[in-house]
């Protein structure tokens, strides 16, 4: 049964992939300069920013599926811990608005951790339930704690005259927040796409697949998949503090399970198989959701609509379409 | 004489019912030794209990003399203890050779070129698992478990499932790499043809307990075990 090696030459998987996937990057960052100009309004420029924080947080769902294979009701919470950590810190000139920043994107991603770390084998039902009880009690003590951030109000606050030495106006200029999170939101793909073809994020994947076989052939399964946790609670933060960055403002709503649900109604939208689908998913539902403004009592009858459908026709979501139409078009 | 494998008083209950009472067995480097008897006997609760995925046992369970009990089924893997299961256990959406490279990073980086090979693999690295035959993810399965050459092996049932063909073929593959790599092999299968055809040693086990030991002739000429399992025919 034995064969001589090299009959048969298998395709070596190498990272040969990713200087193309950097220029890719490169070229995705310039175009990001063009975004102002493209947008007929400021109005549309604002909208395009928040398009963009939506396809930052449907990024951090999509991730934890496709990753560690887990659905989260409760992604919303590291969303609105990014946003409230840095609003208060800075409004409270508790520490410097640097090291507020710091602390924004590194509070989020350790109880990310944490919460991993016990969480780690739960799956189902069970673990969506886990994830929608830790956002919804975040939202009740933001909710209930006045002293906080003024309860359910919301707060407004000052942004710093400057950030790690530069000026902070332009991020409340939808012209200059448009250009920032479009880069982040490259780079964050950048980055989860050089994760999963890390060991690690192989290593996660192989987990996900066959939880039991990876233990068998000697991995940890905890840790992987905490690490996952983590990155996707840092991708989430990262949009909620550009939010509240951007607004100036903080409210329990960024904690809410309802904004939780419509990131993974993006990620799958988009395809929560591909880095890039939610993204993709959370940009396309967003504009949707715009030209329909003129029927926005019905938007929940429109998403819902959106959403079976691509259940049906779209099982793989938007990215997943494409990449069959793509791969028929080559077979012919 | 070496041992590969020894466990002592090996014991496993489920709330009142003892799946395996008070069993001992070692093995010898580089033996292949069948595990045979009849459902429930305990066979699979003792590779259970010697990899580790049996929760707080009775018993000791040795590896080259070393206690390995309180380890974990991946701290005992890193030590050269590897199993399979009955039921096939791959990563059905990564293909054959990411899998294989991915199980060669928990032990030092081994080779995953020669298990290729020798279970024949070569012209199915590329395929996700999920999309190749039933015979190729039993061999995949057992690839799995031998990357980076384990010392022990404890298979649950390779052949199951297989054509007569298939077992065979696999019976010549065991055969061989224990003796070419001198892996000691517990052998849970109920292929009589397989098991006869390639074990040094057997043990029989009869509702969780051992119900005879010895090789080959000595276990198809015992009474006792004729009577409980292999029956006349055998």
């Amino acid at each position: 049964m034995t064969v001589a090696a090299g009959d048969v030459a298998p395709r070596v998987k190498t990272r040969r992939g990713t200087p193309l996937l950097l220029v890719l990057g490169v070229a995705a960052l310039v175009a990001g300069f063009t975004l102002p100009w493209i947008a007929p309004s400021k109005v549309a420029m604002s909208l395009m920013a928040q398009s963009l924080f939506d396809a930052l947080l449907a990024t951090s769902v999509g991730f934890l599926v496709r990753q560690n294979g887990r659905v989260s009701f409760g992604q919303a919470a590291f969303f609105g811990l990014g946003g409230y950590v840095f609003a208060i810190l800075v409004a409270r000139s508790l520490v410097t608005p640097e090291v507020a920043l710091v602390l924004a994107l590194a509070v989020p991603t350790l109880v990310a951790f944490l919460f991993g770390l016990v969480v780690a084998r739960v799956t189902g039902v069970a673990h969506a339930m886990l994830t929608l009880a830790i956002g919804q009690a975040l939202y009740e003590i933001a909710f209930r704690w006045r002293e906080l951030a003024k309860g359910d109000d919301g707060m407004s606050f000052d942004l710093p005259a400057r950030l790690f030495g530069l000026p902070t106006r332009g991020l409340q200029d939808p012209a200059v927040m448009v250009v920032l999170a479009w880069s982040i939101l490259v780079v964050a793909l950048l980055g989860l796409k050089l994760f999963s073809q890390s060991r690690t994020g192989q290593i996660a994947a192989a987990i996900r697949d066959n939880e039991e076989r990876a233990r068998f052939i000697g991995f940890s399964t905890t840790l992987p998949r905490a690490l996952v946790y983590a990155i996707a609670a840092l991708i989430a933060a990262i949009a909620g503090t550009l939010q509240a960055t951007y607004n100036g403002y903080i409210a329990p709503q960024m904690f809410h399970w309802s904004l939780s649900g419509a990131a993974l109604v993006m990620a799958i939208v988009g395809g929560a198989k591909f880095i890039v689908g939610p993204a993709i998913g959370a940009i396309v539902l967003f504009y949707i959701k715009d030209l329909a403004g003129q029927f926005a009592e019905y938007w929940p009858a429109i998403v819902g609509t959106v959403l079976v459908v691509v259940t049906l026709v779209m099982p793989e979501g938007i990215v997943g379409l494409i990449k069959r139409i793509g791969g028929l078009g080559q077979r012919r | 004489m070496t041992l590969a494998i020894q466990g002592i008083g090996l014991t496993r209950r489920f709330g009142g019912f003892t799946a395996l009472d008070n069993v001992d067995i070692a093995i010898r480097q580089g033996e292949i030794r069948g595990l045979i008897g009849p459902n429930g006997a305990g066979k699979s609760t003792l590779i259970d209990v010697l990899s580790g995925r049996a929760r707080n046992p009775g018993g000791q369970v040795l590896l080259n003399g070393v206690d390995v009990s309180r380890l974990t089924p991946q701290q005992r893997r890193k030590r050269g203890m590897a199993r399979s299961f009955q039921r096939t256990n791959i990563f059905p959406e990564l293909s054959v050779e990411q899998q294989l490279r991915i199980a060669s990073w928990a032990v030092e980086d081994a080779d995953t070129d020669e298990v290729m090979d020798e279970l024949d693999l070569r012209a199915l690295a590329d395929r996700p698992a999920a999309e190749i035959s039933y015979g190729d993810q039993r061999r995949l399965d057992l690839a799995l478990a031998l990357v980076g050459r384990p010392r022990v092996l404890l298979l649950d049932e390779p052949a199951a499932g297989l054509t007569m063909e298939e077992s065979l073929d696999l019976a010549r593959i065991l055969r061989d790499l224990a003796n070419r790599w001198g892996v000691t092999v517990l052998l849970v299968e109920h292929d009589m043809q397989v098991v006869f055809s390639i074990c040094d040693q057997i043990t029989v086990l009869h509702l969780g307990r051992s119900l005879s030991e010895g090789s080959c002739a000595e276990v198809r000429a015992n009474p006792t075990v004729i009577a409980a399992y292999l029956g006349t025919e055998a």
